[in-house]
């Protein structure tokens, strides 16, 4: 026993007294980003999903254009220099810029961007969808994307849709992301074209490279020497998986780390006071809403779908539950995007409900339950919701579980109403918002569209459908704003499945010396023009 | 002679053998039966109805789940652990990283709960009702009764952000990433190793706030069993009478009643060291410790099974490891066993 103590007596006291005094700051050439990095899977710009792994992979990957942070609708040049569109709208030709290289050195060349595409459709992984949405296909790739010569790519579109909103899909982190043919494809095991060899590798040619990922640990990058544009102010970018808010916001307070992804709104707003430390909050993808299951027979009815939506508290719930995660918002086209509209300006309104209720045969409301997933802001949006539908009679009873168990029932098509997220949007074109949300090919139970949330839903109008592929299509700008004006209106007046009540925004809290990060809603963050100030 | 002991081997070989295929099965039903789709973590919300089907074929998880369950063991006879889905490597090359960070973290924490619970117990139980022992067992009982998570984050904000006394969350500091060589996995003998004293100290400094407050809570349990195995010895006749013959109080604690309990305190403490290995989850979340214990409920929670089942089989194996270990002990111990 006393020899234990001879042992740790001295561990203990000589940690704490000869220690090296703990640094209050991070070295001036590396940047520390704390986020929970719980949903990263993979590392390869094919198979990745969700927000956590675009924000890694958009400094190791450049695509054909880049998604303007600002100004949603506008696309920059990144690898290719310029690009023109056809005259009869069915194909793109980007021309490469000269002079820039992968991480590896080996140059950039429209081999590169078509393989990069090819592989994309024929690994048809998660990112895939984007494109099999405007017809793209395994079987159509080597058709649509070619290279008539090193600078040149042409991109021949299978289905009429509009050229831009290709363009825009192209400037995607996944789907656009253009990877180094010769680097990958000499790790191809067994034909699967580097797929288990990006998981942890990159192949890139942007600011950084993927120096280590530590699945739920850390991602370091690397400063690309190789780099063609200007360069990166970091030399290296070290990302930590924090898992708690909490701890976010105390490293951030201290200094160790200078950027934190992912705060909780009440840590945000701790941080308000504290002058060391700035929060910057930008548009998102999505929105939060409330969706009802049309297999039900009382949502079928569209006085009962009308009463739902005067049973919001939308200024409340904006106010109080969804303070830096989301902006009052109650049109199905995100604010910024081409033709949306100002918001309807729908309110609580009690009185009006319960006639529109006893309208539809419920005078005095009915019991139902309410899905969300046990999260904020989910639980506390369900919850107030269910406190404004038990002033109209509805007694919602809430059922709260895992992503799988809400979604899961959504996607089974086995629920009454869930609070939930989503609606496209990453995509700044106005048919991301409205093929999520509304939008429903095919309404039997067999198709299993389960990436429509409108099949999800099980809302079915053809009208809507029709307008939203005419919108896609309208060759005329001018009429295309107007076609997604008139699709708000309708929506607004046939109260479909989907009624938003916000759309999402993104808030991050960074060290008060940081300058030169600017969030941008598509999730692609440049950490290239990062700069410590001190 | 020969013959009995190699049946009792063989005996003793059978029921492990047993356990650890009944615990495969018992946490390869619950996995599959919790209502989590590994496949729709790797496809993600909006992959489509094709993309899915397809990665649910490459894994396996169209099957039935008896064929499912055939094909793993199948596997795992021939020294193949499978991939994990969170990582894409080899599930061993994941344990290999995530054990020596929980061995190092529960390693810590068992010295300090060890090192401080037993004495503590063995005090209290001599000071019994004075008010000595009343403080012990309030401190012990606010370990024990205590949310881990929260004495961690209030142990956060008073040494690290406050005081500054040690490091935040993570094995290391950012800016010591990478500079010793991983030999071990354990940073602390791969910096003595490389002869980095920055390192090592730097490592020591982020590991004891989350190993004491571990060790707290085991601290906690220690103490209190000691207590309570010291009494029912203090309470002995044999401790009057050693009394009476006229031995100092001391040794007839150390050496008669102490002697008396080690055996009980060995397999105490070994428990709480395989329940450290195991169970740390919260704390490696909130201190963003890249041990076991967030791996397994991490994989846990998006069905990720080839790993979660080669966790359960490992703790399986620590468990029995360290049954038989205090059973050695116990011959050592306790002369009558011999």
């Amino acid at each position: 026993m006393k020899t234990l103590l001879k042992v740790i007596g001295p561990v203990l006291l000589g940690s704490t007294l000869l220690s090296t005094p703990i640094l209050a700051e991070t070295p001036p050439n590396m940047l520390v980003v704390g986020f929970s990095m719980n949903n990263i899977l993979t590392l390869d710009p094919a198979a990745i999903t969700g927000k956590e792994t675009v924000q890694v992979l958009t400094n190791i990957y450049d695509n054909l254009v880049a998604l303007n942070a600002v100004n949603r609708s506008q696309v920059d040049p990144q690898l290719a220099e310029s690009w023109t569109i056809s005259d009869d709208n069915t194909a793109i030709t980007f021309k490469l810029r000269s002079g820039a290289t992968f991480a590896s050195g080996n140059p950039v060349t429209s081999t590169d961007v078509v393989w990069s595409f090819k592989r994309l459709m024929k690994l048809n992984l998660a990112q895939a969808s984007f494109l099999k949405t405007h017809g793209f296909s395994a079987a159509n790739a080597d058709a649509s994307f070619t290279a008539p010569d090193d600078q040149t790519v042409v991109v021949k579109l299978p289905k009429k849709v509009d050229p831009q909103i290709i363009v825009q899909t192209l400037g995607i982190v996944g789907p656009g992301s253009i990877l180094d043919s010769k680097a990958v494809m000499q790790h191809d095991k067994g034909g699967d074209m580097g797929a288990a060899w990006l998981t942890n590798n990159s192949a890139g040619s942007g600011p950084f490279t993927l120096g280590q990922w530590q699945s739920n640990e850390r991602v370091t990058l690397e400063q690309n020497p190789k780099y063609w544009g200007e360069k990166p102010g970091m030399r290296r970018i070290m990302m930590r998986h924090l898992a708690e808010s909490q701890s976010q916001r105390l490293m951030l307070e201290k200094g160790d780390i200078d950027i934190a992804y992912s705060m909780s709104a009440a840590d945000l707003k701790a941080l308000e006071a504290n002058k060391d430390v700035k929060i910057q909050t930008n548009g998102g993808s999505g929105f939060y809403y409330l969706a009802v299951s049309m297999k039900d027979e009382k949502f079928q009815k569209p006085k009962v779908r009308e009463a739902l939506r005067y049973l919001i508290d939308y200024q409340g719930l904006n106010d109080s539950v969804l303070p830096y995660f989301g902006r009052l918002r109650d049109r199905p086209i995100q604010t910024g995007l081409l033709g949306a509209l100002p918001n309807a300006g729908y309110k609580l309104d009690v009185a009006k409900a319960k006639a529109l209720l006893a309208e539809a045969g419920y005078p005095d409301g009915f019991s139902t339950t309410l899905r969300a997933i046990s999260d904020v802001p989910f639980m506390s949006a369900a919850t107030a919701i269910q406190a404004t539908l038990a002033q109209a009679g509805i007694k919602a009873e809430i059922i709260t579980g895992a992503g799988d168990q809400i979604y899961g029932a959504m996607r089974e098509r086995k629920y009454e109403l869930i609070v939930g997220r989503g609606g496209g949007g990453q995509l700044p074109h106005p048919d991301s918002n409205l093929r999520a949300i509304v939008y429903n090919p095919d309404n039997s139970d067999q198709a299993k569209l389960t990436n429509f949330q409108g099949w999800r839903t099980s809302f079915y109008d053809e009208k809507i459908n029709k307008m939203v592929d005419e919108a896609l299509i309208e060759g005329n700008k001018d009429k295309q704003l107007k076609n997604y004006q008139d699709i708000q209106s309708y929506y607004a007046e046939m109260v479909p499945a989907i009624q938003p009540f916000s759309e999402v925004v993104d808030s991050v809290g960074f060290r008060a010396d940081i300058k030169g990060l600017e969030l941008n809603p598509s999730w692609s963050t440049q950490l290239r023009t990062v700069k410590k100030e001190r | 002679m020969g013959n009995e002991r190699l049946s009792a081997f063989t005996r003793q070989a059978g029921t492990i053998l047993a356990t650890l295929v009944g615990l495969l099965i018992l946490t390869f039903c619950i996995g599959r039966l919790m209502p989590v789709d590994p496949v729709r973590a790797i496809v993600g919300e909006e992959a489509d109805q094709a993309t899915y089907e397809m990665v649910a074929e490459r894994i396996g998880a169209n099957l039935p789940l008896y064929q499912q369950f055939v094909r793993y063991m199948n596997d795992l006879l021939h020294g193949d652990f499978g991939i994990s889905i969170r990582t894409g490597q080899p599930v061993i090359n994941d344990i290999l990283h995530v054990m020596p960070a929980t061995i190092e973290l529960a390693t810590f924490a068992i010295l300090f709960g060890a090192g401080f619970g037993i004495p503590l117990g063995i005090l209290a139980a001599v000071r019994r009702n004075q008010p000595v022992d009343h403080v012990i067992r309030f401190v012990t009982l606010i370990g024990h009764s205590m949310p881990i998570f929260w004495t961690g984050m209030i142990g956060l904000i008073v040494f690290y952000a406050v005081l500054d006394l040690v490091g935040g969350g993570g094995r290391i500091s950012d800016y010591y990433i990478g500079l010793v060589p991983e030999t071990t996995g354990f940073l602390l003998i791969d910096a003595i190793l490389a002869g980095d004293w920055e390192v090592f100290w730097d490592a020591v400094n982020h590991l004891l706030l989350p190993a004491s407050i571990l060790g707290y809570s085991s601290m906690a349990y220690i103490t209190r069993m000691t207590r309570s195995f010291m009494l029912d010895q203090l309470n002995q006749e044999y401790i009057t009478t050693a009394r009476v013959k006229g031995l100092s109080k001391g040794r007839t604690i150390w050496h008669h009643a102490f002697a008396n309990i080690r055996v009980q305190l060995v397999t105490i403490v070994a428990l709480a060291y395989g329940s450290l290995l195991e169970g740390a989850v919260l704390i490696e979340t909130v201190f963003s410790w890249p041990g076991f214990g967030q791996y397994i409920t991490n994989n846990m929670l998006i069905g990720d099974m080839n790993a979660v089942m080669t966790c359960v089989l490992l703790v399986g194996i620590i468990f029995i490891a360290l049954n038989l270990l205090s059973d050695a002990l116990y011959k050592i111990f306790d002369p009558r066993t011999r």
